[in-house]
């Protein structure tokens, strides 16, 4: 029966991204119910898989059971094959005329490097839907520029406009924020192929250029220079018209929150929230306006309540009162957001080698779901047999001679256990 | 086929993805209408539902030079192209008539009313659905339908901090940073977009619609890279680190704005070989193990060497070696980009009020279609051609409709 929260079940995607961008692409594919086939070569695995050594990957095949692995390729089967051999061009060519997709995030020439250029793939299988993920496109005079996630984002604009704005620095975001955002578009540009080729018969090839995908999500900018020439400021945690609008400091280490007042309502709600005191009835504070230009010394007073209290103590006060504010959750205290939790939007994910843990789940969820996570991201190779065996009928003995050659494994060649391994740091 | 007729076809236009679909827009802001707006430019008849006084990001700027009116602001042109307008008030009756019959000629209704406001007024999925099982229809809100912050207000930082994005953006030393512009609502326009174009394609093939709660602050959450996930597997917190990760992951100022650099350790040989000092083939350095132990040393090598580069200059350097390197630009830089011109990334477009105007055209390039670029509407602009025209209202229905305040 139909499952409307996989409404990608039945089609098949033939998985090449690595790192980041691609394989969240190819994550959402597979929580939205697709095959996604994993395939890395025995020489040339998904480099995040060996990212973290051990300790910080527990294990012994620590190759599989790294964190930041399972975060982006849970609910995927993997495939090792060497798609640079003959031998491994050849399975290929059988497992694509099975395949809907193929998604690769290489760097722009690699593609055609290995013989797979899009001609050849639609040789294979003509209504493949083929979609390329290089950061800055496959055409046009940087097309051979490289960049993981931060490049992404400073190259798209966005980087020029965050910052303090009292040191004129541009500041990055504190993830690779330009790998998610290509991925979620990358599996936008799956299904809207899916929906065109449903209605014409025909495939096509997607050139998705990271830094454009980035870079749509900075209209007012753009329209701001194309109408009066002018460039974003900084404007830190600070806003143009609203005040109170900043993260205030709270009790304990670190601890900060989140406080914005949009209207005269919402400032007579902070004020209930703060236990209406004396200052905050004085004639500089008495509407919106006034409240924005004596913004500084506003944010001391509010900063002198905020900090006199945890900033769950405070959060519960301005909730109670509907003003917007959330406290500047951290990472283990995000995992436990009570809101989260009730929605259930954290789910646990179980490794033989791991234990038990949890990842986020769905995304988006649609009415009457079951959970995401249905099953870890998977041991290299660990679908060999089922794909080879199973999907494409090649027999054990043949399976065994494509091992022999090293054309499939189920180890990435060259990589010692845990317990072979001296101890070294880890890049994060 | 007669070769006339073959010279006839290669002058149809391109089919789109989404030509003759219906979307109902009920959303206003950024998320909702960003995701619509993709729609419309593959293809689909994008009907914008407003308030009589208008979608609120019409009162928002930027204006051509500083001039506040509610057909012309640069946020409401760029997420509202190629849409139809109709001005409905959903606390009339005549108003919620008109928005059932509309729903019954759309495959997809995008709504951002607060949880339980259209459901309150007989308008919740069941109701929209009746008759039209194969409807897709997504709710956008801050935190989602469900769960004891649903109702409560949010604006971009809040959500920011709620996600746990705030936590690892900014200085470590000092409070931490909201990224410039309107991130949350943003990305989560990205997602509706993703899980619209998926949700569509199941009902396409099944008959079977769906009904799609999104959260702003689970979208954003759910791309906290490995630091959530490190949290949970290991019990590490993460800290801030400002524009630094190590010296060779950050932003570095350049003699002429800034640069940056992004390399694994894979990278590393190329990267020591385009930047040329020595020092870098030192074991201290070229070892990954050791790299890190010594990354202050390394990072006040990079200050000084990233003093001397331009930015375009370095994307020349990453260029030749295969090097992550990269530079801060500004939306300056990129609207004159001849790689980006090259790619036709943008589209200009002429509008009676705004002006000629350069938009981000598209999101991705397509073998077998192109994007639809037209000018936003103006307020109610198709009342007529909608309620008249087409769910054949009559001329005086509609001023009927004026004068009780429903269109």
């Amino acid at each position: 029966m139909f499952d409307p929260g996989r409404p990608l079940s039945g089609i098949r995607v033939a998985d090449l991204t690595m790192i980041w961008a691609g394989p969240y692409g190819a994550k959402i594919l597979a929580d939205q119910g697709a095959e996604v086939i994993k395939i890395e070569s025995p020489r040339a695995w998904d480099n995040i898989r060996t990212l973290l050594p051990p300790p910080v990957a527990p294990g012994e095949h620590w190759w599989n059971t790294n964190f930041y692995f399972h975060e982006y390729s849970r609910n995927k089967k993997s495939l090792s094959l060497d798609l640079a051999s003959d031998e491994g061009k050849a399975v290929f060519s059988r497992l694509l005329a099975h395949c809907d997709v193929v998604i690769e995030n290489y760097r722009t020439d690699v593609m055609d490097n290995l013989g797979l250029s899009y001609e050849w793939l639609r040789e294979q299988r003509e209504d493949i839907i083929v979609v390329g993920m290089a950061g800055f496109g496959k055409t046009g005079p940087e097309q051979d520029a490289v960049g993981y996630g931060p490049i992404i984002e400073m190259m798209s604009g966005m980087t020029s406009t965050s910052g303090y704005g009292d040191d004129g620095v541009p500041y990055k975001s504190g993830i690779s924020y330009g790998d998610p955002i290509a991925g979620i578009c990358a599996a936008a540009a799956v299904a809207t192929a899916l929906i065109q080729r449903k209605r014409t018969g025909k495939g096509q090839y997607i050139d998705l250029a990271q830094r454009e995908v980035m870079s749509t999500l900075l209209g007012e900018f753009y329209m701001d220079w194309s109408m009066n020439r002018r460039l974003p400021e900084h404007m830190g945690t600070g806003h143009d018209w609203m005040s109170p609008h900043n993260v205030y400091p709270c009790a304990g280490d670190d601890d900060w929150i989140a406080i914005c007042v949009r209207t005269d309502g919402e400032w007579e709600a902070l004020k209930r929230a703060m236990g209406a005191p004396q200052w905050a009835e004085r004639a500089e504070f008495s509407d919106q306006i006034l409240r924005w230009e004596h913004r500084i010394e506003l944010d001391e007073l509010v900063a002198a309540w905020t900090s006199e209290r945890s900033k769950t103590d405070a959060f519960a006060a301005l909730h109670a009162e509907r003003v917007p504010a959330s406290p500047v959750w951290k990472m283990l205290e995000v995992l436990r957001d009570p809101h989260l939790q009730a929605r259930g939007f954290y789910e646990p994910i179980r490794h033989p080698e791991v234990g038990i843990w949890v990842a986020h789940g769905w995304l988006w969820r649609t009415h009457g779901g079951d959970p995401c996570i249905v099953g870890p991201a998977p041991d290299f190779g660990q679908h060999n047999a089922e794909i080879l065996g199973g999907l494409l009928g090649i027999p054990q003995a043949e399976q065994a001679a494509l091992e022999t050659a090293g054309v499939i494994a189920s180890r990435p060649e060259g990589i010692p256990l845990a317990s072979e391994m001296p101890a070294t740091p880890s890049l994060i | 086929m007669s070769e006339q007729q073959q010279g006839q076809d290669e002058q149809q236009p391109m089919d789109r993805p989404f030509d003759g679909i219906r979307v109902l827009e009920l959303a206003e802001g950024i998320s909702g209408p960003y995701a619509s707006r993709w729609l419309a430019a593959l293809g689909a008849d994008v009907v914008k539902v407003e308030r009589t006084t208008g979608d609120p990001s019409r009162a928002f700027g930027p204006w051509p030079n500083d001039l506040p009116s509610d057909e012309t602001s640069g946020l409401f042109l760029y997420l509202n192209g190629d849409k139809r307008s109709v001005t409905l008030n959903l606390e009339t009756s005549d108003g919620r008539e008109i928005l059932r019959e509309l729903a019954q000629s759309a495959e997809i209704v995008i709504e951002s009313f607060d949880p339980g406001y259209l459901a309150s007024h007989h308008l919740g999925y069941s109701e929209l659905s009746a008759g039209n099982d194969a409807l897709v229809m997504i709710s956008i809100t801050p935190f989602g339908q469900t769960g004891p912050n649903a109702n409560l207000p949010a604006t971009e930082l809040t959500l920011y901090a709620a996600s746990g994005q705030m936590w690892l953006t900014g200085h470590p030393e000092r409070h931490p940073l909201k990224n410039g512009g309107s991130q949350p609502s943003y990305q989560a326009g990205l997602n509706a977009f993703a899980a619209i174009t998926g949700a569509y394609y199941g009902a396409v093939m099944h008959g079977q619609g769906s009904y799609i709660d999104l959260s702003v602050q689970e979208t954003y959450a759910g791309m906290a890279e490995a630091f959530h996930t490190r949290a949970s597997q290991l019990g590490i917190e993460a800290q801030r680190s400002g524009n630094n990760l190590n010296a060779l992951w950050g932003v570095y100022e350049v003699a002429d704005g800034y640069g940056g650099i992004c390399a694994l350790p894979r990278n590393y040989p190329a990267f020591a070989q385009a930047v040329g000092l020595e020092e870098l083939q030192d074991e201290r350095f070229s070892d990954p193990g050791q790299r890190l132990l010594n990354n202050d040393e390394l990072m006040a090598i990079m200050y000084s060497w990233f003093a001397g580069q331009t930015r375009q200059g370095l994307l020349e350097l990453g260029i030749e070696h295969r090097v992550p390197f990269g530079f801060v630009a500004t939306v300056e830089d990129l609207t004159n980009s001849e790689h980006l011109q090259s790619r036709d990334f943008f589209a200009t477009l002429d509008h009676a009020d705004a002006g000629s105007l350069t938009y981000p055209g598209r999101l991705w390039l397509s073998s077998v279609h192109d994007w639809k670029m037209g000018r936003a509407p103006r307020l109610g602009e198709h009342n007529m051609e909608v309620i008249h025209g087409e769910l054949g209202y009559e001329r005086e229905d509609l001023v009927r409709l004026r004068e009780l305040d429903a269109i």
